[in-house]
């Protein structure tokens, strides 16, 4: 028990601080959750600064899969595989009403029906490290070697998600969330990174949202 | 131990010592490898000749000047690059049969309804120390020649395909250049599939076969 709750002391300590915010913007919510269809999320590629991280998607997929057993969360890759070329960053539809040409192929219509989609959500967004600011100096002798300094960075998350109706193919719902986190490294012989959970914060701020918008339990 | 015992042993160690110098200052090697999805599409019912040149087959990209002398990187794309022309074409024609020779006057293509010769016209490349941002690019620029079974020119056109990703989401530099390249054919086959019948020289002869194109951006 004692082991247990020092562990968790530990972990406290050697994370740094984070704030995040969540907005939700719903146009037309399911009220019975949204049954036995399944849901796929899917990063937006096309920017040419910057690519939402697959990572990212991956962990708002497991969240939601992990609380609601009821809801199929189609994997990213294998979405995209299986509708090769059609969700490229080239091809991928940039808006609901594109799904309606999209479903005029036989081959992608039949995949499509077949995978039951209810629901697409795209997300957009990355994270990126705004400051950074100290130094640290790290050297090796006979007797040994160690570090010695201090650094510090500033993290930023910045994303938002985009829930398409794959039935009625129109977008009825977004959330946004930025979060931001400031992580250190002090060393004194041994670094000891401190560092920010950021995108994991704004991971679980926008999945608690989309959980809430899909289940019937939440 | 005597002294021209001592002599070799140093003279081993010293060989030694530079293989390992001349090794650690040569170019790093990728041989690009990845998973290339065939296309949801319906089938074209035509049979296409292929033929890859050695130049094709055989394609590699490699630094020039300053960066090679220091330790640059050599990118073999050659096999990677048949593998996903295969599959792509293998999906968009009933049947794919590859050639041993470029057709020619006296020189036909036995039972198919026209030949396709791909050529990787120029590629280009940015790594994190030339556009300063953790983010690998890959650019390639394809020219292709369609012709008869006799091997007469019937159309001729080049198109574009990019690939990038950043070096966040992978352990090393080499995977994070193979997955931008992975990027990049991945793309090549996206635009192939659905702007190949936009010459009108390709719309003709799938007329003139009667097919009916089955690609096209949704």
């Amino acid at each position: 028990m004692s082991r247990a709750a020092g562990v968790a002391l530990l972990a406290a300590l050697l994370c740094g601080c984070v704030t995040a915010t969540v907005d939700e913007m719903v146009f037309h919510e399911p009220e019975e959750g949204m049954g036995e269809g399944s849901v796929v999320i899917l990063g937006r590629r096309h920017a040419s600064d910057y690519d939402t991280e697959p990572d990212f998607v991956r962990c708002v997929g497991d969240y939601i899969a992990s609380r609601d057993r009821a809801i199929n969360v189609i994997g990213e890759l294998d979405f995209v595989n299986d509708l090769y070329p059609w969700f490229e960053p080239r091809t991928a539809p940039l808006n609901p009403q594109q799904i309606a040409q999209l479903l005029q192929r036989p081959a992608v219509a039949g995949r499509l029906a077949e995978l039951r989609l209810q629901y697409m959500i795209w997300i957009d967004g990355s994270t990126a490290r705004s400051d950074s600011a100290g130094s640290m100096a790290c050297g090796v002798g006979p007797g040994g070697g160690g570090c010695f300094g201090f650094g510090t960075w500033t993290n930023d998350a910045d994303y938002e998600a985009t829930i398409w109706d794959f039935t009625d193919r129109a977008e009825v719902g977004r959330v946004n969330t930025s979060a931001t986190g400031q992580s250190y490294m002090p060393a004194l012989i041994v670094p000891i990174p401190i560092i920010a959970p950021v995108q994991g914060a704004a991971c679980d701020g926008i999945a608690a949202q989309l959980l809430q918008f899909l289940s019937s339990e939440y | 131990m005597s002294p021209s015992t001592t002599t070799a042993r140093h003279a081993r160690l010293l060989a030694l010592a530079l293989c390992l110098l001349v090794a650690a200052c040569g170019p790093t090697a990728v041989v690009v490898k990845g998973n290339f999805p065939p296309p949801l599409v319906q089938p074209l019912p035509l049979s296409l000749g292929v033929w890859y040149d050695a130049d094709f087959s055989g394609h590699e990209f490699s630094d020039a000047g300053e960066e090679q002398r220091s330790g640059g990187w050599v990118v073999t794309t050659g096999a990677a690059q048949v593998q996903m022309w295969d599959t792509v074409l293998g999906g968009l024609f009933a049947k794919l049969v590859h050639l041993d020779a470029k057709p020619a006057p006296g020189r036909p293509a036995a039972q198919v309804d026209g030949v396709l010769v791909p050529h990787v016209e120029e590629l280009q490349y940015a790594i994190p120390a030339q556009n300063r941002a953790k983010v690998y690019e890959i650019w390639i620029r394809y020219r292709f020649e369609l012709l008869s079974p006799a091997g007469e020119p019937l159309a001729q056109w080049v198109m574009s395909s990019y690939g990038k990703t950043p070096t966040a989401f992978l352990q090393s530099d080499q995977e994070a250049v193979n997955l931008a390249a992975v990027m990049a054919l991945r793309d090549a086959g996206a635009n192939f599939t659905t702007t190949f019948d936009n010459d009108p020289a390709v719309q003709a002869w799938l007329r003139d076969r009667g097919a009916h194109t089955g690609s096209g951006t949704p």
